[in-house]
């Protein structure tokens, strides 16, 4: 090959493999593999054999092997948001409800990740709902049957919905959480597969279903 | 490549600075196009995933994004970083900015609404006394919205309204439905107009400068396009008194470049147009450039309404579905007696479903008065006139600098008492024809988002015959530097009612055609 159009070939090789030979050619030292599969994009290359012909290996995703860490609410706290979790997205029409989808748990992860307007939300309104529970019937909200949640409940619920936020706290959470729960559990996992197996669910196919969105990689 | 010097130098590729490039090169000026992101291949820079993948279940990572409300953790990545990019603002004055940065710009997600203005928004002034009248009129652009609407495929139903001209339509000679005759007939009786909506049909998936702009400008052979070009400065020479180029930093690398033009235009997008004149120290001798920021405050399901007939999926076939827009009806005549200028514009949809948190109640009791109310819901967003006013502004932080290096916008910008009277008339006005029409209402906001959320932000560097009171003349150009353009929403001198994109089209086609009768003559 004439010295020229090596050069023209080498400018046209993508950069990476060209690199990898270079690093690649005396030989290997170290403990670890020669070659990153990762790095070497679909078929053979510099003599490694085919990619296609590597068996995929079955892994898991960390929910299906563990349990999330409860990291920002406190112990009442969190019995208040499972119960209120259960209340307002229970199981329905052969869906997975709140609890089945982790969602407490999700959104106690949130809240720890959530600027303070947030989290302040959510701290100020489950302990208004356990202290406004202990004073009306005498024990934590977790512990109130259907009847007590429903009298406790509606209230502030039954006021007509407005743009600012409302002024009371525990009316507030419970706007702010009614719209979170049903997001937390329609767009997890459980959800989604239930929704292939039954065709729809509250809410449906698509994004809110726990369905498929248009995802946009980064632009750098 | 040599270095060369361009004919004219165009900052932006979105509706402003593709249609400047798209008319320039036609008349054979080279152009260079600078934008400071990137040239995305579409079919492979998004990908299909479920929402339970993304790492915060579709609610998006806390504190990305607070100000773009529009985004989600789908599309998160499609917006520009508040971080990458800062603004800063009075906390008790909050502002959305929302900005893209790609080839094509804010044009690939527009919501194609493409609505011309009238003269009652050109010569606003002589209806009201308020602020200044534009120094064009309808009849002067409306040549160049007829081919802007061409181009974009505009489609809409003639109605003869002399608040919303008609355009250079496609007709849309589809059926109303049932509901939609029911409420435009209760609508009539109050004096208030509907029509179908107006909306650029474009081309496949984009009604944008990307692909319908851009690719014919670069088959003439004289468009030259550099992405991840972020502009820094416009260039003048002292000597001469006109600017010579644009100063940019190539994304990724931080080099600092420099392109020559004989002419500039700038179409950055309203804001960051000003940004970059500003941080540019010229072209305003009038001293109003970055002031009379508006726009149109926003809010979508304003009025929520239920069509009782088409509860419980009972309506007949074809009895929902469908909208409409309502142009702009209030402060028409010179005797109505209202207390506040100018006027709103709604857009209206039948058969959709009320969000969840318009019911009091939760849990199983909430999904059966949803499916009571499946497809049986009004719904219409209101976009009102904010009013042009000096105090209204942006400048430069000369504190803060964004990751080029580049001195940031501090935006001081909020609404007034006439924004918040006009949008409780429209929500009253509107939930009485849903009445008349035989609607429940559901619920009336008449509330909206900060100023910016609409993405209609427009002014901060005005057009007009007076060179002390704005910065642009009629032709766009800079009343300081003859060879220095400025294309996009910023040269408005109102906002109207309407949404901006057609406007902005049709004047930087109108800017650019003058400029190459100007080049040609030797006069820039």
């Amino acid at each position: 090959m004439k010295r020229r159009r090596f050069v023209q070939a080498l400018a046209a090789a993508p950069a990476v493999p060209v690199l990898l030979a270079q690093q690649v050619a005396p030989p290997a030292t170290t403990q670890q593999p020669a070659v990153n599969p990762q790095m070497v994009p679909g078929g053979t290359r510099g003599g490694f054999g085919s990619m296609e012909d590597l068996q995929k290996l079955d892994v898991v995703s960390p929910d299906d092997a563990a349990s999330m860490v409860q990291r920002f609410c406190t112990v009442d706290q969190f019995a208040a948001l499972q119960k209120l979790s259960d209340t307002m997205m229970p199981p329905m029409k052969g869906m997975p409800g709140a609890l089945e989808a982790k969602a407490p748990e999700f959104l106690d992860f949130l809240l720890g990740h959530s600027l303070a307007d947030r989290q302040q939300i959510y701290k100020l309104g489950l302990d208004a709902l356990n202290a406004q529970s202990r004073k009306s019937f005498s024990k934590t909200f977790a512990k109130l049957d259907a009847s007590q949640i429903t009298e406790l409940l509606t209230p502030p619920l039954k006021r007509p919905w407005t743009y600012d936020p409302p002024a009371d706290p525990l009316e507030r959470f419970l706007r702010a959480f009614k719209a979170d729960v049903r997001t937390a559990t329609t767009n997890s996992k459980e959800y989604s597969v239930a929704a292939a197996a039954n065709g729809a669910g509250a809410g449906g196919g698509g994004r809110r279903g726990g369905g498929l969105g248009l995802y946009w990689n980064s632009l750098d | 490549m040599a270095t060369q010097e361009y004919d004219v130098l165009i900052v932006g590729s979105g509706a402003s600075g593709g249609m400047a490039a798209y008319t320039l090169t036609k008349r054979g000026l080279k152009c260079l196009m600078l934008d400071a992101g990137p040239n995305v291949d579409f079919a492979k820079q998004r990908v299909l995933k479920p929402a339970h993948e993304l790492p915060y279940r579709g609610f998006g990572k806390p504190g990305k994004l607070p100000h773009v409300l529009q985004a989600n953790e789908f599309n998160a990545n499609q917006w520009v970083d508040e971080k990458q990019v800062p603004y800063t603002y009075d906390p008790k004055k909050p502002y959305n900015w929302v900005r893209v940065r790609m080839l094509g710009g804010k044009s690939l997600f527009w919501a194609r609404m493409s609505f011309r203005l009238s003269d009652y928004e050109f010569k606003a002034k002589d209806h009201d006394g308020f602020g200044e009248n534009w120094p064009i009129n309808h009849a002067e652009l409306s040549p160049f919205y007829d081919k802007a609407e061409g181009l974009f495929r505009v489609t809409g139903r003639k109605e003869g309204l002399a608040q919303l001209p008609d355009g250079n339509f496609i007709p849309d000679e589809s059926t109303d439905s049932g509901a939609m005759k029911r409420f435009s007939a209760a609508a009539k009786t109050m004096g208030i107009p509907t029509t179908k909506i107006r909306r650029a049909l474009g081309k496949g998936p984009f009604a944008s400068s990307f692909n319908l702009l851009l690719p014919d400008a670069l088959a003439t052979g004289n468009l030259t396009i550099v992405p991840n070009a972020v502009a820094r400065e416009v260039t003048l020479d002292k000597a001469t008194g006109k600017v010579t180029g644009v100063s940019f930093i190539e994304k990724g690398s931080n080099r600092e470049m420099h392109a020559k033009a004989k002419a500039v235009v700038v179409g950055a997008s309203c804001l960051e147009s000003t940004r970059l004149l500003l941080n540019s120290k010229i072209a305003n001798s009038s001293g109003v450039m970055g002031h009379y920021l508006c726009d149109q405050f926003y809010m979508n399901s304003s009025v929520v309404a239920i069509i009782p007939e088409a509860r419980d999926g009972k309506g007949p076939r074809g009895f929902t579905g469908g909208g409409g827009y309502i142009p702009r009806f209030r402060n028409l005549k010179k005797n109505e007696k209202h207390n506040f200028l100018r006027g709103y514009a709604l857009d209206f949809s039948t058969g959709g479903t009320p969000d969840p948190k318009l019911f009091g109640s939760w849990g199983e009791d909430l999904e059966k008065e949803m499916a009571s109310c499946r497809g049986a819901a009004f719904s219409c967003t209101s976009m009102g006139e904010a009013l042009p006013r000096f105090e209204n502004h942006v400048s430069i932080d000369k504190n803060v600098v964004d990751a080029y290096g580049i001195p940031v916008l501090n935006i001081q910008c909020k609404y007034t008492e006439n924004e918040y009277t006009m949008a409780k008339d429209a929500v009253d006005t509107i939930g009485e024809a849903c009445e008349k029409a035989g609607f429940q209402v559901m619920n009336k906001n008449p509330k909206f988002y900060n100023p910016g959320y609409s993405i209609h932000e427009v002014g901060t560097c005005r057009m007009g015959d007076n060179p002390k009171t704005s910065v642009l003349n009629r032709w766009n150009q800079s009343h300081d530097i003859k060879n220095l353009f400025v294309v996009d929403g910023s040269s408005f001198v109102t906002s109207g009612s309407q949404n901006p994109t057609m406007t902005i089209l049709s004047l930087s086609m109108r800017a650019s055609e003058y400029l190459a009768d100007e080049a040609k003559k030797g006069n820039l």
